[in-house]
């Protein structure tokens, strides 16, 4: 294994039945990095992130994770993981403290460890406060924390992350993002499906774009965007419809701009993910 | 090297936890349905016969159990597996598979044992032919153990919560009323006989009344429900490591 390659999937396909979810899947992911897989809704990310977590056997393909082949290796590759689902999966009836502490039992860690990673982490997350609340009576953002924390209890080098701030308001958003940024500069890789293009663009340091289980396109932000063009010029003519065009350029943009003749409106904007998405797969995220 | 007591502590710990925060709530839903078969079949049926009453009390008990270890179990693993996906969680961590079962059945077996003594206890008060002993006791453990193994089983293979009601409806609710807890399985005509007499609540009816009576256990009834513990926890075993690698 590359050093450098801390998750590498080659060729990963994944059937349900007649329905090939994840189709022909490559994916490599550097050791610190923050990655995002991007894709619409039944693209493909949650069978991809279940089959990179080993929670799903592939088809066919492979996956090495922290060097360890999940073939042959799933208990070392999943002691190496921690997994945040879309879906909350903290025991509601039970307090903060004591679904943290279930998760460090569960890791096998000793009491006093649990205890220790659970000050440490509650303290990072900014959830000392709230250790005696039942989850019950937590927000959406503040379940998301605590899931956070029972994920990364056992001390993973990577966090795989499922869509992790759908239905969060704008600033748990923000915090959590903060929070994310914070984990990662601790060392920890990160892996996140998201649909929103502002998290994949503002958050990550590579995206890989997914659409009909199949990895269109990846690299940073900036290379898609430049890919397509950094410029986008939009054009609504009399009848309402929008037709795109991209430029690497404003000058360009501007001039294209100019000789252009519509009823409706021009417009020029920076390209963003979903532009790119847009031109690359004919569909919209 | 895997510390299996430990680690089904360990799993068991969040249903320990949620036991602590819902005791009264555990203990009621524990009591009512064995107290109703207790109301109706003890007192309602031959008035307070006493010895009607000394032989119902370890049937009513077998019910218990039964219904205790396989709705706890089996309930909540379903709502783990189909609505938190937590049950998928729970099989990533590094545990054995055995630890997993055996943790996820440890509230069903606590609930069976503690409804069935204090039905034991309150029967004792009423008739002078019940009495607690270790034989007793493990009877009792063995029927929760057995009933809670097959609510895990049910629990993981079950597609969706009618499924598991309608498990619940075929299998469950016909054996609390025809396994002999009620009245003797002679009583029913040859063939259902034979057919009833197969099904696990018969044999851990038929222990738990013989150890409360203090008469001799039959051996075969005690073999029949280790070969059912067995069946169920293989059951259990085989759709974990199906999931698994």
């Amino acid at each position: 294994m590359d050093n450098e390659h801390i998750i590498q999937a080659e060729n990963l396909v994944k059937r349900f039945g007649k329905l090939t979810a994840v189709d022909g899947l490559d994916i490599t992911v550097n050791k610190g990095e923050i990655y995002g897989f991007l894709g619409p809704n039944g693209a493909g990310k949650t069978t991809t992130i279940r089959l990179l977590t080993t929670m799903e056997k592939p088809t066919s393909g492979s996956i090495v994770i922290d060097g360890h082949d999940t073939r042959t290796q799933f208990l070392k590759a999943r002691r190496c993981i921690g997994v945040i689902q879309q879906q909350n999966s903290l025991d509601k009836d039970l307090t903060v403290r004591e679904n943290i502490f279930h998760h460090g039992m569960m890791q096998n860690l000793s009491i006093r460890k649990s205890k220790d990673r659970m000050e440490y982490l509650a303290d990072l997350m900014e959830l000392s406060g709230r250790m005696g609340d039942k989850v019950s009576k937590l927000s959406g953002g503040w379940k998301k924390r605590v899931s956070i924390v029972c994920s990364l209890i056992h001390n993973p080098n990577i966090l795989f992350m499922d869509e992790p701030t759908t239905g969060l308001d704008t600033q748990s958003r923000n915090m959590l993002w903060k929070m994310i940024r914070n984990i990662n500069n601790q060392g920890t890789t990160i892996f996140l499906t998201t649909h929103y293009i502002y998290e994949a663009e503002s958050l990550c340091d590579r995206v890989g774009i997914i659409n009909k289980g199949r990895l269109i396109v990846e690299g940073t932000p900036a290379e898609l965007k430049e890919m397509v063009g950094k410029f986008t010029l939009v054009i609504v003519d009399e009848n309402g419809n929008e037709h795109t065009e991209y430029f690497q350029d404003m000058q360009s943009a501007k001039k294209a701009s100019l000789n252009a003749s519509a009823g409706g409106s021009i417009s020029i904007r920076p390209t963003n993910l979903e532009d790119v998405f847009l031109e690359l797969t004919g569909g919209k995220l | 090297m895997h510390n299996i007591p430990s680690e089904i502590f360990r799993v068991a710990y969040g249903d320990l936890c949620y036991m602590k925060h819902n005791l009264v709530q555990t203990l009621v839903s524990t009591l009512v349905g064995p107290l109703l078969y207790l109301l109706a079949f003890g007192y309602g049926m031959r008035s307070g016969d006493s010895d009607y009453i000394a032989y119902v009390i370890p049937g009513i008990v077998a019910i218990s159990s039964m219904n205790s270890g396989f709705s706890s179990s089996s309930q909540k693993i379903v709502i783990q597996r189909l609505f938190h996906s937590s049950f998928d969680e729970l099989i990533l961590c590094p545990m054995h598979t055995c630890s997993v079962i055996f943790g996820k059945s440890v509230m069903g077996i606590i609930r069976g044992l503690v409804g069935g003594l204090i039905i034991i206890g309150l029967g004792m008060m009423l008739t002078t032919g019940l009495h607690i002993t270790l034989l007793l006791i493990i009877s009792m453990l063995l029927s929760s153990i057995m009933f809670s193994l097959l609510g895990v089983a049910a629990g993981l293979l079950a597609d969706s919560t009618p499924t598991l009601s309608m498990f619940n409806s075929i299998i469950i609710l016909p054996m609390s009323f025809m396994c002999g807890t009620l009245f003797e399985i002679d009583s029913l005509p040859p063939i259902v006989g034979d057919i009833v007499w197969a099904l696990p609540l018969s044999h851990t009816t038929s222990i738990i009344r013989e150890a409360a009576n203090c008469s001799a256990i039959e051996p075969v009834s005690v073999l029949v429900v280790l070969i059912y513990i067995t069946i169920f926890y293989s059951i259990s075993h085989v759709v974990i490591r199906k999931k698994l690698y």
